[in-house]
């Protein structure tokens, strides 16, 4: 038997044994956590749903069971499912922020398109010699410039 | 899961204060082998039929004597919805015998850090369109997201923008299974919840079809208004010492 009960056992005022089976997960140092589970899902419950896990996950087991407890005494009608709302919620809200921001992109993409296009066009037609040619009367050759805006 | 039709008229969503009125027993009293009183608290809420089957579920996990305790503490009109997530819990907890629903909550909590990160990313990709002329891209790595270790203190505060109201038949769709799910399990921390491990099994998605099943045809029995008014959201638990 355990010099010092665990928080359930002392909660429960019995004996608490060498092997009990709640002691590892509800220290005497913090009585409020068993009280939270036993509240809601009572001593005998939350042996039993230890005892159904395998050892090396019953502190994860009983950590998760605690906050259950906890978030369904804060709130009696949803319990931890208020959080699963609020995450969805979330989850809706980014996705939404997302779509908006890829199609700022798509439309950013599509205009620095266009203006690198222009601007590829404007190199073109800014050089100081093109040559222009006639469609049935012979080539000629002149030199356009721009500052004038002159052929010569 | 259904609310005993019997009773349905003059309950309802309102949760009467008659009990079964002569069609047996509920399913609460059918599967606790007892007599079903006028004014039983579990009638307008589990009928004979399917209604055993879900008890069952909530009486393992929870116990008759503490959902009825429960129950009792909360308004009539609220009672409905308060079923509904005790039995989306205990179905969880037989379905996750470690996490339950707790498993959900990280899924969707990693979803949302997956979401912010992209946020970030693009903003800052934004940012640098948006600014005349842009550079030639350079060869840069694509930033890789690390999942972060999930603890307790991860989770949403009272301060966080919570919406007033939210149809509670939504909380019921099939659990998303993230990729960090499939990898080796963690540990988590005895005194935090650490990052979630791995279920067991991924069949999540077939096991909450029955239970978005039993919300929407409650929802669609009993509701009065399509949404339901959200309680403010929970500030974290204290920590273990």
């Amino acid at each position: 038997m355990n010099s010092k009960r665990c928080a359930g056992c002392k909660y429960l005022r019995r004996r608490c044994p060498s092997n009990c089976i709640l002691s590892p997960h509800f220290p005497p140092n913090d009585p409020q956590r068993f009280a939270c589970v036993h509240k809601i899902y009572g001593a005998s419950n939350v042996a039993k749903m230890l005892q159904q896990v395998p050892v090396q996950q019953r502190a994860e087991a009983a950590n998760a069971m605690y906050y259950e407890a906890y978030c369904r005494i804060k709130d009696p009608v949803y319990g931890c499912v208020g959080t699963i709302a609020l995450l969805q919620q979330q989850i809706f809200d980014a996705e939404c922020q997302l779509a908006k921001i890829q199609a700022e992109i798509a439309v950013l993409n599509g205009h620095h398109e266009a203006t690198h296009q222009n601007q590829q066009v404007n190199v073109a037609t800014s050089s100081a010699n093109f040559t222009l040619e006639s469609g049935g009367e012979g080539t000629f050759s002149s030199t356009y410039d721009p500052s004038i805006c002159q052929f010569y | 899961m259904s609310a005993n039709t019997s009773s349905s008229a003059s309950g309802g969503a309102a949760g009467s204060s008659s009990g079964n009125t002569g069609g047996g027993p509920c399913g609460a009293c059918k599967f606790l082998r007892r007599k079903c009183v006028a004014g039983c608290i579990f009638a307008p809420y589990f009928d004979s039929e399917q209604g055993a089957a879900h008890f069952a579920a909530v009486h393992k996990v929870f116990g008759a004597s503490n959902v009825s305790k429960l129950l009792l503490h909360i308004p009539v009109h609220k009672r409905l919805d308060a079923v509904v997530t005790i039995c989306y819990e205990a179905q969880a907890r037989l379905r996750d015998p470690v996490f339950g629903c707790v498993a959900h909550i990280f899924a969707l909590q990693q979803q949302v850090v997956n979401l912010q990160a992209e946020l970030s990313y693009l903003q800052g990709h934004l940012a640098t369109l948006e600014l005349p002329p842009p550079p030639p891209p350079s060869a840069q790595p694509q930033p890789i997201i690390a999942p972060p270790s999930l603890t307790i203190a991860d989770l949403p505060t009272g301060s966080s923008a919570a919406p007033a109201t939210y149809d509670l038949s939504s909380l019921f769709d099939p659990v998303v299974q993230p990729p960090w799910t499939m990898q080796q399990p963690r540990q988590m921390d005895s005194h935090q919840f650490g990052a979630a491990r791995a279920p067991a099994e991924a069949s999540s998605s077939a096991g909450t079809g029955d239970l978005q099943e039993l919300a929407r045809e409650l929802l669609h029995r009993h509701r009065t208004s399509s949404t339901v008014p959200c309680n403010e959201v929970l500030p974290l638990p204290p920590h273990s010492k």
